[in-house]
């Protein structure tokens, strides 16, 4: 069976079904309430959510059955010493070492837990990042939303952050260093654009069978980088995509050269181009772009597919899986050659995870 | 000892109670002493830096207050949960 976890602007949704087959609702919990992001750590086993209650703020959930009682967390939360209070909980990714999880949030802020994501404490080290007062959010906030670790080696954990670009760090979050060479932020007069916490980072994923390899949605562009972050190459101008704009970035975890966006119009008209909603896939580092849109709508279809919605499964042939703004949720158990529909009327879907 | 009147979803974390009794002479020492006694609503109603959160009111003796008021040891302090969302 596989489970798809869904948060909802009301909720999160569990969906329940076969690979390649049907997918029903198999629980709703935190209802009424925004559900900004939920994954399952498979080596512990707990799920988690994020949840922003509209009154009560951002606060992470924790539960070994996302159907019976969740517990909430012991933060995020900053110290009296940061002045800061978090605003919402963008990403839970877990790290390398046993128990170690990292949560990025708005304002930007990385948190570390060791003990399997019950208690979390602030990296101190990037929120002291000297530049930090010039940074500057997008329209969804200043916001941590991509922490890429790399596998087999604890110490070394790139983030991406909208708009302050991607910091990198070799010491386990100690010390962090700017790496947005190769970016070219359109959006700014071009003697601006020499600023290194300026770049406004859509979504960031790390090939973890070469972790030297990172893939990038960048606001205006897709990157990739064969350096861990130092430097980016533009594969997506003249490639075969729609449009470089876009939120949604997934890549093969067995396959480097593999990854997947999908692309929006542009930053004025965030929804899907011409009325069609297409997987682009590339099977060459981004030396080219192929759609994949057999079974998905192909006509009056302007969704919008938000950064956390699209994921993959890691199975072979590659599951993957999005959901849009319109409630929709897509499903591809043979690596994006055909789409079904696991679910149409959900409230509009904030993040995609498979558990 | 004033009395903290708990409406609407936040008493789930209050072990669902509608009131508690606790000490306090200013609106912020009666929600630090709630959360003392009741550690799941740290966080809710204030944030880490104790500000009281945009969309959560608190009223006493029919008007809304600030974290500052005096409260008197019969008073009645609401927490209101504000009319916002989408």
């Amino acid at each position: 069976m596989t489970e798809l976890l869904i948060g909802t602007k009301k909720g999160l949704v569990v969906l329940r079904g076969q690979r390649g087959g049907t997918f029903e609702v198999g629980a709703r919990t935190f209802a009424g309430e925004v559900v900004e992001f939920a994954t399952r750590d498979p080596r512990s086993g707990l799920y988690f959510a994020s949840v922003t209650n509209g009154q009560f703020g951002p606060h992470l959930f924790y539960s070994d059955d996302p159907t019976a009682k969740w517990q909430q967390a012991e933060g995020p939360a900053f110290p009296a010493s940061a002045n800061a209070a978090v605003e919402r909980i963008w990403v839970v990714e877990p790290g390398v070492d046993r128990g170690v999880l990292w949560c990025g949030v708005a304002p930007a802020a990385l948190f570390r837990s060791e003990d399997d994501g019950r208690t979390w404490k602030l990296v101190q080290g990037l929120w002291d990042v000297p530049s930090r007062p010039q940074w500057q959010g997008g329209a969804g906030g200043l916001c941590l939303h991509s922490i890429c670790p790399w596998p087999g080696d604890p110490n070394r954990v790139a983030v991406g952050i909208s708009s302050a670009g991607v910091w990198l760090t070799e010491d386990a979050g100690k010390s962090w260093r700017s790496g947005v060479k190769g970016l070219v932020p359109r959006y700014l007069p071009e003697d601006a654009r020499q600023d290194t916490h300026t770049h406004c980072v859509h979504n960031m994923r790390r090939a973890p069978r070469e972790p030297a390899t990172l893939y990038m949605q960048f606001h205006g562009g897709v990157y990739r980088s064969d350096d861990a972050g130092e430097t980016w190459i533009d594969v997506g101008t003249d490639r075969g995509l729609p449009s470089d704009f876009g939120f949604p970035l997934a890549i093969d975890p067995h396959d480097p050269n593999r990854a997947f966006v999908i692309p929006l119009t542009a930053d004025a008209d965030r929804v899907t181009p011409n009325g069609r909603v297409c997987v682009y896939e590339t099977r060459d580092r981004g030396a080219s772009w192929r759609p994949l849109a057999d079974g998905l709508p192909q006509s009056q279809a302007y969704l919008t597919v938000l950064r956390q919605a699209f994921c993959t499964d890691g199975g072979s042939p590659l599951g993957l899986y999005f959901g849009a703004q319109s409630g929709e949720v897509f499903g591809s158990a043979d690596g994006g050659r055909t789409w079904s529909t696991l679910a149409a009327r959900l409230p509009p879907v904030v993040s995609v995870r498979c558990a | 000892m004033p009395k903290v009147i708990l409406t609407g979803s936040i008493r789930q974390h209050a072990g669902g109670l509608g009131f508690v009794e606790v000490g306090g002479d200013t609106a912020g020492a009666i929600i630090a002493a709630l959360e003392a006694s009741h550690p799941a609503l740290r966080g809710w109603v204030v944030d880490e830096r104790g500000s009281l959160r945009r969309h959560v009111k608190l009223f006493l003796r029919g008007a809304a207050v600030t974290l500052e008021a005096p409260v008197g040891r019969d008073d009645e302090l609401h927490i209101v949960a504000a009319i916002s969302g989408g």
